[in-house]
């Protein structure tokens, strides 16, 4: 089995270091994708691989053999390379352009057999481009162009294959037939498949494995879930984002999250009584305003939960799917007593999440000014028997104040108009939450 | 007969250099002349005019020496100041023998300004003519000619491929430096050994590939052959054109060249506008 591996390489445009000590080996039915910000050394590297640029330290071995030792010929047989960028300077044929991948296997003197055609001729079968074959290359389109670049590279029989960017002039069709071509080789052929994306969702969902860079060194390298992880991702590209499971391919993707910087900070707090994303907008809203939200109780695991999260908002937590324990309603107390006001949203209610609504009572009681968003009918979402309707009815007697959305929630709370639309196409999703036999909604 | 055979031979080797030369620079302006070639000729050629070094010397003519060891001595200077390490980038090497060839004809210039009554010689020599070519020339360059083309033809698969640019021929296998050294010295040989006997003949470096091309395509396995042929029988037939179509006198081959082949080139580009992509 083929074994690439890339040995402590410090690489040099110049007198300015590109690359710094990268280390790293994979072997053949790899495919693995390489990510890294603009100028991170991604392209820098797979030149380097490709015996352009010779590291100044370190070496590129393959099966053990320096690959700046091969001849050019040698090193064609076994590595193929598709370039970001590739221009021709006459107008040479799709089959023309790919028969040039024959040239390591034939000899000055040869001209391509019947064999070699054979092999162009499959390897354009494989990428989609056979109907092409006579067409002039500067004709075809930036996708088609693509294609024959990569047939090319197929013609050359390598045992590595190393794509700059292959997906980036493609549309999503193309990108995914691309993207299966090359997991087909990689698994097929055993082929070691090393591809600079620019796209993490289209490499989640074929590498094994990654290689994230910045500025020139890996952040990290290995299996694709140890490396993909939001963390590493903010190393890398200063970047918040949320990495989950797709339910249906199984694979990772991730959702970058702007971070807007916070405008004037108020002293003003808010604490928030939510869950199942009905406190997602506000959380996003009262931060971007510059309050200081709290939240709670929320289980572990929910959206608000994992909202807050992302936006470093305090939350008083309980296990996943487990009502409040006295502790964490006591903890919940603590941290409501110091908010400015509390916000309870269109959250259902149900037993284990009842215990909110009595704190919201007990501070209510203290003097905090308190909030109800009556978004959806308060009967749809009691799932109590009527224990929750009771409270909030309490509540209402106590002063607190009804609000019909947020949007009539955040001009008593000081916020500028312009941040209200956001909210308007939320208010669809609360129905979700809502019981089915009374669901009046079309919920999506 | 000397006179046939000469014009073919030199228009074969300019034609084969003006292919792999537009093969290796990717320039359509390239021609067997951007080196510094001619320029380098046309020195060597003037100053043995301006010295008058009894144009025989041990009964050899000394001006095609002269000119040859000229011309080549040039492309030494101008491949080595392109050189960087043990690499050549291409348009280094073409601004330095664009800037080498400026200073040599302020040279050349020089030599016309003190040649007095030989200068009508010099201008004739740089317009290029066949009328001097002796059978001891043509034998002198045939072997030089024919063994330069062959190898450059050794390379015509190398040239299609370098078209896609340095790098990506460098992954197809080629070693690229190694080729364009050796595709440049032997388009420069060849081109100092047609100079040496014709002088300056433009247009045929530059206009023959272009019209072969898109007469037959790029593949340089078909393109550089077909070249040589065309180009050797374009300079035989200009060359008798230029023999005959003035009565008594003889006008300079070089501008028949250019008045036929110009219009001509012309015709084709404005004929094939869409489909020729340089």
């Amino acid at each position: 089995m083929t074994v690439l591996t890339v040995d402590g390489i410090d690489c040099y445009y110049g007198s300015v270091k590109v690359l710094e000590n990268m280390r790293f080996s994979v072997k053949g039915r790899d495919f693995v994708g390489v990510l890294g910000p603009n100028g991170s050394g991604k392209t820098t590297l797979l030149r380097s691989i490709s015996r352009t640029l010779k590291p100044h330290r370190g070496a590129i071995l393959l099966n053990d053999v320096d690959v700046y030792t091969l001849k050019s010929v040698e090193a064609a047989k076994q590595m193929a390379v598709v370039p970001q960028e590739s221009a021709t300077a006459f107008n040479f044929t799709a089959l023309d352009i790919v028969l040039m991948g024959r040239n390591p296997h034939l000899s000055r003197f040869q001209m391509e057999s019947q064999k070699d055609i054979a092999i162009a001729r499959s390897a354009m079968e494989l990428t989609n481009t056979r109907h092409l074959a006579e067409r002039p290359v500067n004709e075809l389109s930036g996708g088609e162009k693509q294609r024959v670049i990569i047939a090319r590279a197929l013609a050359q029989q390598p045992k590595v294959l190393l794509l700059d960017e292959p997906t980036v002039h493609l549309d999503i069709n193309n990108q995914l037939e691309i993207m299966d071509l090359l997991k087909e080789l990689c698994t097929k052929k055993r082929l070691i498949v090393l591809a600079v994306f620019h796209d993490f969702n289209l490499a989640a969902r074929y590498c094994d494995s990654a290689i994230l860079l910045n500025d020139g060194k890996i952040i990290s390298v290995g299996d694709l879930n140890a490396v993909l992880t939001s963390e590493n991702i903010r190393k890398a590209f200063q970047v918040d984002t949320v990495v989950k499971k797709h339910p249906i391919t199984n694979s990772l993707y991730i959702i970058p999250i702007s971070m807007p910087k916070p405008s004037s900070p108020r002293k003003l707090s808010v604490h928030l009584i939510c869950g199942a994303g009905t406190g997602t907008t506000l959380m996003k809203i009262l931060t971007e305003e510059g309050y200081n939200v709290t939240a709670g109780v929320l289980n572990v695991l929910d959206t608000d939960y994992e909202t807050a999260q992302v936006l470093k908002i305090p939350v008083t937590s309980e296990a996943p799917f487990s009502p409040i324990t006295k502790e964490t309603h006591n903890a919940n107390l603590e941290m409501m007593r110091k908010a400015s006001a509390v916000v309870i949203t269109a959250v259902p209610f149900g037993h284990a999440n009842l215990r909110n609504l009595e704190a919201a009572k007990e501070t209510l009681e203290k003097g905090i000014p308190t909030y109800v968003i009556e978004e959806a009918p308060f009967e749809q979402r009691d799932f109590t028997k009527g224990k929750a309707e009771k409270h909030l009815t309490d509540l209402k007697s106590k002063g607190a104040i009804i609000v019909k959305n947020p949007n009539e929630l955040l001009p008593l709370l000081n916020i500028s108009q312009d941040k209200l639309n956001v909210t308007k196409e939320f208010s669809t999703r609360i129905s979700g939450h809502l019981k089915p036999e009374t669901n009046s909604y079309e919920g999506d | 007969m000397p006179r046939i055979l000469g014009s073919a031979l030199v228009g074969a080797a300019l034609s084969a250099a003006g292919v792999a030369y537009q093969g290796i620079f990717k320039n359509p302006m390239a021609d067997p002349y951007v080196l510094g070639v001619s320029a380098g000729a046309a020195v060597g050629a003037s100053l043995a005019i301006v010295l008058g070094i009894g144009l025989t010397l041990f009964g050899v003519n000394t001006l095609p020496i002269l000119a040859f060891a000229a011309s080549l001595a040039t492309v030494f200077t101008v491949y080595n100041i392109s050189r960087v390490g043990s690499r050549v980038p291409v348009t280094t090497l073409l601004l330095s023998g664009i800037a080498v060839s400026i200073f040599l004809s302020a040279i050349v210039a020089v030599l016309q300004f003190i040649a007095g009554k030989k200068l009508q010689t010099i201008v004739f020599w740089l317009m290029g003519s066949f009328s001097d070519v002796q059978w001891k020339d043509v034998w002198a360059v045939l072997p030089l000619i024919s063994i330069g083309t062959l190898i450059i033809y050794f390379y015509a698969r190398d040239l299609n491929i370098l078209s896609l640019g340095e790098e990506t021929a460098q992954n197809l296998g080629v070693d690229v430096e190694k080729v364009k050294k050796l595709l440049l010295i032997f388009g420069s040989l060849v081109t100092a050994a047609a100079v040496s006997i014709s002088g300056l003949i433009g247009f045929i470096g530059l206009m023959i590939p272009h019209i072969t091309r898109i007469i037959i395509g790029p593949d340089h396995r078909i393109l550089l052959p077909t070249s040589i042929i065309v180009g050797a029988s374009f300079l035989v037939i200009c060359d008798a054109v230029a023999r005959v179509i003035v009565s008594a006198a003889e006008l300079p081959v070089g501008i028949i060249t250019a008045l036929s082949g110009g219009p001509f080139l012309i015709y084709l580009l404005r004929k094939k506008k869409e489909s020729y992509a340089m």
